[in-house]
């Protein structure tokens, strides 16, 4: 479970040889040592484990200024769970009076957790300009979400080769329903048949990441009662983040003797992202022509299927006349982390502008990303391309 | 330490001086996990030659020890403080200045990232060769100041055969430059080879010219499974002895090839009593025939298997896996000590069965991985569980390996460097008298003796 003594022998396990220097994007901007892994994790120790140290300002600043990008965890070879260790802290950290704030309590509970309810949207416009953030780092929201545009069961094109339930995350519902209205399109039209559940709320990874273990204790329950009811071969979502929520995190809100873990395993076990799923199925119709050049961005949230980072290519790579052309670092992170890049402005600008310049250089028309956050945060900057799910592209292939 | 803070604030700016304790406490270690830990007053980020020299000359001033640092990823506590005072961390000095390629030389600061280098220069057809293991994060300056090395050291040698020149800071801030851009120099003492390998106690460096080579255009990986460590060392001893030279030469240890296969893939069968790990490189025909002399080598000596890996993705794997040794060490054990005995390398057989007597002796769990083309193998005391005795016997252990290692003709350290690690027994290696004209050199630069004091000696070359 994500309760930091749970992780006090395994914290030990950092063989302390500081290759997380490499992969960290805060401390690759920083160059300060006191902002990477290997120096966070002994600082928690120090301060929330040990307590031999007091939980000053500064051990909150250093615990907050991480992406959970997961990028030293799935680099480290002692296989520390860097970024659970820092969940963990800071679900630690918030239980303190006033923590985590009302607002963004609000939000997790009454937006996120609520997605269905009547007005919703309102509330999160009317709370986006609350806290004062500008139309341009606030996403547009969709003027109808996807839950109200496509419901139910969608019938596959010719024999049925498998029955999936339909995740939809916020990211896709909220501000890219194009994603959903792809997702169900290219799917269906592979012979697989796709159920939308009712009732579905967030993932529970944006509540971890304030530390709130409550909500997304809420989150999961609600998800894990719907999702194991149903009758399906597998589970997509389009969003790595919420493919790596199911995967690996949401059996670490609850205890591990917890009854809930009885429902969450073959959830969990059912977890494909959608393009990495269909890439392992294989395609049964050949898409037209599409000419053009596209590069591909690696979400960060990938470690939870060693296929997940690879499976755009190997389905793009099907449409005549699509050319990919690599980015210099395609898994490099983009800065937005959620809502990190609200909180660390300037940080996340600085992070990103490395990932402009690699994607201006490729000369593509087009970026290819699974994260909507990704997405979102780099369609902002970009003038002349625009960023789509793999599976919106193949939409665009298949002239759907 | 009073004013310090403010002092410093005014040399640099003040948002390149740390002095909270929540930034101290991450460079109080470097790649171990089992020295003692001892906090600085300050890390300074200098951006500049001349801010070192300006921090310098407080420090002189003061009589402040200052400890240069680079990435933190070396293995013998020589990058940490032991007296408190001022950390220097290089890092922000990362510009590649020049890279000369019609005179095969290159330019650097010392907080330039080792793989960026190799990458930079490999794309333009050159070659940088020294790969000390924690090359995607180790800085040129650490690897400089600690002589680092790597597999590649049997055929290319380390970082020190590759300095052709020095920016240095001295401890009172004076700025001096030794040798250049010229690949030979017969002026005076060598300074920049006496600075190779100084580990922060001579002076702070600050700019670095290389020399590069030629990148050789092919390589080939060969994997050796072998019935005993014994055989390997015996065909590494061969392989040597017959002249043809690998560009790395690696032995592992069964225990280290399980914890390897969770990168290597497809996996590598884990049923021999040791493994070799061998990269052959150069031009095409150079590469097929040195395959071809080293396959038959070690089919005579009847090893359990011999195979060349064709597949481009499954070697790097190996030598990903490779790199990572040592941090996947510690899924298995609480505490890993990695040991840098050198030996000549016709006594590699001689070595691997002392180390595994030792271990039988003291009950110490030794393992064995590393550099064996250059008798570097690492002998490594692995820790299953932390204990006071168990502690104790790993000293004596260490101890042991070191003395009956230079009775082998070694060295107690082939490329990690002294740092506190192995102060206490580099008489043992060195002699009083040589020691102590080390010492009056020391003196000769620092004074003060303010310049990372407490390393290479016990005492710290008063």
């Amino acid at each position: 479970m994500l309760k930091l003594a749970d992780y006090a022998r395994v914290i030990n396990k950092c063989s302390h040889c500081g290759y997380c220097q490499a992969a960290c994007p805060v401390y690759l901007e920083d160059l300060l040592e006191s902002h990477v892994a290997r120096a966070r994790l002994n600082l928690i120790n120090a301060a929330l484990i040990e307590k031999t140290i007091p939980v000053t300002p500064r051990v909150k600043e250093i615990i907050n200024r991480c992406l959970l990008c997961t990028n030293c965890t799935r680099t480290c070879s002692s296989k520390v769970p860097c970024d659970e260790i820092i969940t963990a802290a800071r679900i630690e950290l918030s239980k303190e009076a006033g923590a985590v704030d009302s607002l963004k309590k609000f939000v997790m509970r009454k937006v996120l957790n609520q997605r269905g309810l009547a007005g919703v949207l309102s509330k999160a416009g009317a709370v986006a300009q609350k806290i004062n953030i500008t139309s341009m780092e606030m996403p547009t929201l969709a003027a109808v979400p996807f839950d109200r545009q496509v419901s139910g069961t969608i019938e596959p094109r010719g024999e049925r080769r498998a029955r999936v339930a339909y995740f939809v995350g916020c990211g896709t519902n909220f501000l890219f329903p194009d994603t959903g209205n792809a997702v169900v399109k290219v799917l269906a039209y592979n012979g697989v048949e796709v159920v939308i559940p009712s009732g579905i709320v967030c993932c529970g990874i944006p509540a971890l990441a304030e530390g709130d273990l409550e909500s997304a204790q809420e989150s999961v329950r609600i998800n894990i009662e719907i999702l194991a009811g149903l009758d399906v071969d597998a589970i997509v979502t389009d969003c790595t983040s919420c493919g790596m929520a199911f995967k690996t995190k949401v059996s670490k809100v609850f205890p591990d003797d917890d009854p809930m873990q009885e429902k969450i395993k073959p959830v969990s076990d059912k977890f494909w992202e959608a393009t990495d799923f269909l890439a392992h199925l294989g395609l049964v119709a050949q898409p037209g022509e599409l000419k053009g050049r596209y590069t591909y961005h690696e979400p960060c949230h990938r470690g939870w299927s060693p296929t997940v980072d690879d499976a755009p290519r190997r389905l793009l790579a099907s449409i005549p006349g699509a050319e990919l052309t690599e980015m210099e670092e395609p898994g490099r992170c983009c800065g937005a982390a959620g809502t990190f890049y609200l909180e660390h402005r300037e940080l996340a600008e600085k992070i990103r502008s490395h990932k402009l310049k690699d994607i201006r250089e490729t000369g593509a028309e087009k970026v290819v990303t699974q994260c909507p956050v990704c997405r979102f945060y780099l369609e902002i900057q970009l003038k002349d391309q625009k960023v789509v799910h793999p599976l919106g592209y193949l939409a665009g292939a298949y002239g759907l | 330490m009073k004013g310090l803070s403010r002092d410093l604030g005014q040399i640099l700016d003040r948002n390149r001086v740390l002095t909270d304790p929540e930034d101290l406490l991450a460079y109080t270690n470097d790649a171990t996990h089992y020295f003692k830990r001892s906090m600085p007053d300050a890390v300074v980020l200098p951006n500049t030659t001349e801010e070192v020299s300006r921090v310098m000359e407080y420090a002189s001033k003061h009589r402040i020890p200052v400890t240069p640092r680079g990435a933190g990823s070396g293995l013998s506590g020589a990058c940490t403080p032991v007296h408190g005072g001022i950390v220097m961390d290089m890092k922000r000095m990362n510009r590649i200045l020049e890279i000369d390629e019609r005179n095969m030389t290159a330019a650097v600061e010392a907080g330039v990232v080792l793989s960026r280098f190799h990458r930079t220069v490999e794309k333009m057809g050159l070659f940088y060769p020294p790969d000390p293991q924690s090359m995607s994060v180790c800085t040129l300056g650490g690897n400089v100041a600690t002589r680092a090395g790597g597999p590649r050291g049997v055929k290319y040698g380390t970082t020190g055969n590759y300095v052709l020149g020095l920016e240095i800071v001295l401890p009172d801030g004076t700025v001096i430059n030794s040798g250049g851009k010229f690949v030979k120099q017969t002026v005076g003492y060598d300074i920049t080879r006496l600075m190779t390998g100084s580990e922060g106690t001579l002076g702070v460096i600050t700019r670095i010219n290389l020399r590069l080579i030629a990148l050789p255009p092919e390589q080939k990986t060969i994997v050796v499974s072998c019935e005993s460590p014994e055989q390997a060392a015996e065909i590494v001893s061969e392989i040597i002895a017959r002249g043809t030279v690998p560009s790395m030469l690696e032995y592992l240890g069964q225990a280290a090839v399980g914890l390897m296969n969770s990168i290597i893939s497809p996996p590598l069968t884990v049923d021999a009593g040791a493994y070799l790990l061998i990269e052959v490189d150069g031009t095409r025909t150079q590469v097929d025939y040195d395959t071809e002399v080293i396959t038959n080598l070690c089919r005579e000596m009847q090893p359990r298997a011999v195979r060349v890996i064709e597949d481009e993705k499954e070697a790097a794997s190996y030598w990903k896996a490779r790199s990572n040794l040592y941090p996947l060490l510690m899924t298995l054990m609480e505490r890993v000590i990695t040991e840098d005995l050198t030996v000549p390398r016709n006594m590699l057989p001689q070595m691997v069965r002392m180390v595994q007597e030792v271990s039988a002796a003291t009950g110490v769990g030794i393992g064995m991985g590393g550099h064996a083309g250059d008798g570097n193998i690492h002998p490594t005391i692995l820790q299953f569980q932390t204990s006071p005795e168990l502690d104790e016997k790993s000293q004596i252990a260490i101890a042991e390996l070191l003395k009956k290692g230079l009775e082998l003709g070694g060295t107690i350290s082939g490329e990690h460097g002294i740092g506190i690690h192995k102060s206490e027994y580099v008489a043992w290696e060195l002699g009083e008298a040589q020691i102590e004209l080390m010492k009056r050199i020391k003196k000769a630069f620092d004074p003060l003796n303010i310049m990372n004091p407490g390393k290479i000696w016990p005492e710290g070359g008063e």
